[in-house]
């Protein structure tokens, strides 16, 4: 496994998908949907799977002695490390967005999502979308990569938009406030980190399984 | 001699097309041509072989063991290459050989410089800029250079000049001398009958013949080649021959 993720990072990743990473830094930008960030990171993998496709990498993994279930978990690794480094990157930049600018009048008056606990948990909930939706759909055929895209892309935009929406209702200010209901936040926070754990482990068995039944 | 690969009874189903128990073995140092027109079932045959293809039925032995079993410590001691897929083409023939290696535990550094030396490749190409013959000579590089015991060639010599072909087909031959057996796949009958040991003759998915190659050739003495067995075997006659 340790020469297949060194395999995906080194010689399959797109150099697009780790300059994508900096869309991280979206996460500090008031008045901006913040979450359009972590579709950004997701096309940047995306591109990566397009790339892969294209110089065959599938087939020459699976000529080597490697079996078909081992490259889909290699390739899974590799968008978990990625998303994970975001994620890190993302969780810096709330601190120090809650930290040293709290009472910064441009967050104060922000009417969209401020980097908070919630924001994460957002971000967490649009990876487990484009690994349950895109990765899984594109192992169902290790070459269809278009359809299981729009369809991620749509439920994201949807959940983004819901994120944009929720804070505005009354009983749930909670999720876009400084300093009430930190601990909500924080839960809401675990939750999708839960979520995040079971989907990806759901996701590779079911890939695993997917790769086995298709004729490459 | 003893038979590196057994393939048994093999069955694959498709709407407009089946492999039909389809069976053969290879010997150790044997160069086997598996024949038949475009469309036969020689890529699937080859794609099944290597587990690409899921069969409906049958088994293949590698070594004596099953490749769905065993197929990492198979894959060890097998090369494959094919004509048609290519892989990393955008890539320098260096990096590519660099991160192979790393999944092969017998690559032969000393072995893999000696063929490519041979073949007159030059590693600081693009697979994208090598000629057709050369990146099938790559791809051979490759699978020997892990010292494979048998390796299976989809096609190789389709779009070689004839330079190419001739060379290729040399090579086949010294590797054969070297124990190591080849079974490949081809519709080009002159390239058989330069080197080959065995055929393996497919029409529409099932085995018409497998055997030696001169016992073949004796089983159609009216046939001067096996040109014109394959036309004999294979020529309808068309719309515009029954007018």
């Amino acid at each position: 496994m340790e020469k297949l993720l060194k395999k995906e990072f080194c010689f399959t990743a797109l150099p697009l998908t780790y300059f994508f990473l900096l869309f991280a830094l979206m996460t500090m930008i008031p008045g901006y949907p913040i979450l359009v960030g972590t579709f950004f990171v997701c096309m940047g993998l995306f591109q990566t799977f397009l790339s892969a496709r294209e110089q065959n990498d599938i087939l020459y993994t699976v000529l080597m002695p490697v079996s078909k279930a081992d490259a889909v978990k290699a390739r899974y690794l590799f968008v978990i490390c990625i998303q994970m480094i975001f994620f890190v990157i993302c969780a810096i930049l709330t601190l120090i967005r809650m930290a040293l600018f709290a009472k910064s009048s441009v967050y104060l008056s922000n009417p969209m999502m401020n980097a908070n606990p919630i924001y994460l948990g957002y971000v967490l909930l649009i990876f487990v979308l484009f690994n349950w939706i895109f990765v899984n759909g594109f192992w169902k055929t290790a070459y269809n990569a278009g359809k299981p895209f729009v369809l991620f892309s749509i439920a994201s935009f949807v959940l983004i938009g819901l994120a944009e929406t929720i804070h505005h209702i009354p009983g749930l200010t909670w999720m876009n406030t400084e300093n009430d209901g930190l601990s909500l936040q924080c839960l809401f926070l675990m939750g999708a980190i839960v979520i995040y754990i079971l989907a990806d482990y759901g996701c590779i068995k079911k890939s695993c399984g997917s790769i086995e039944k298709i004729d490459l | 001699m003893t038979a590196i690969l057994e393939v048994k009874a093999l069955c694959k189903k498709y709407p407009a097309f089946q492999l039909d128990h389809v069976s053969f073995s290879v010997e150790q140092g044997m160069i086997m041509g598996l024949i038949g027109r475009n469309g036969a079932g020689k890529t699937t045959t080859m794609k099944s072989m290597l587990d690409l293809v899921h069969p409906d039925a049958g088994d293949v032995l590698f070594f004596g063991e099953s490749i769905r079993e065993k197929g990492n410590e198979i894959r060890q001691k097998i090369g494959y290459a094919s004509g048609a897929n290519q892989f990393y083409i955008r890539k320098k023939i260096r990096d590519i050989t660099a991160m192979t290696r790393a999944f092969y535990d017998n690559w032969d550094d000393a072995e893999y410089q000696k063929f490519i030396k041979m073949f007159g490749l030059d590693e600081d190409k693009k697979l994208m800029e090598l000629s057709e013959g050369m990146k099938v000579k790559y791809s051979l590089t490759t699978a020997l250079s892990h010292h494979a015991q048998l390796l299976i060639l989809d096609e190789p010599t389709s779009g070689l000049d004839p330079v190419s072909r001739e060379e290729l087909l040399e090579i086949f031959q010294y590797l054969a001398k070297q124990e190591t057996a080849i079974l490949f796949s081809t519709h080009i009958t002159s390239d058989l009958e330069k080197c080959a040991d065995a055929i393996t003759y497919l029409q529409r998915g099932s085995v018409i013949a497998s055997k030696a190659y001169q016992d073949f050739l004796k089983d159609y003495p009216q046939q001067h080649s096996l040109e014109d067995i394959m036309v004999h075997l294979e020529r309808k006659p068309m719309e515009f021959d029954q007018e």
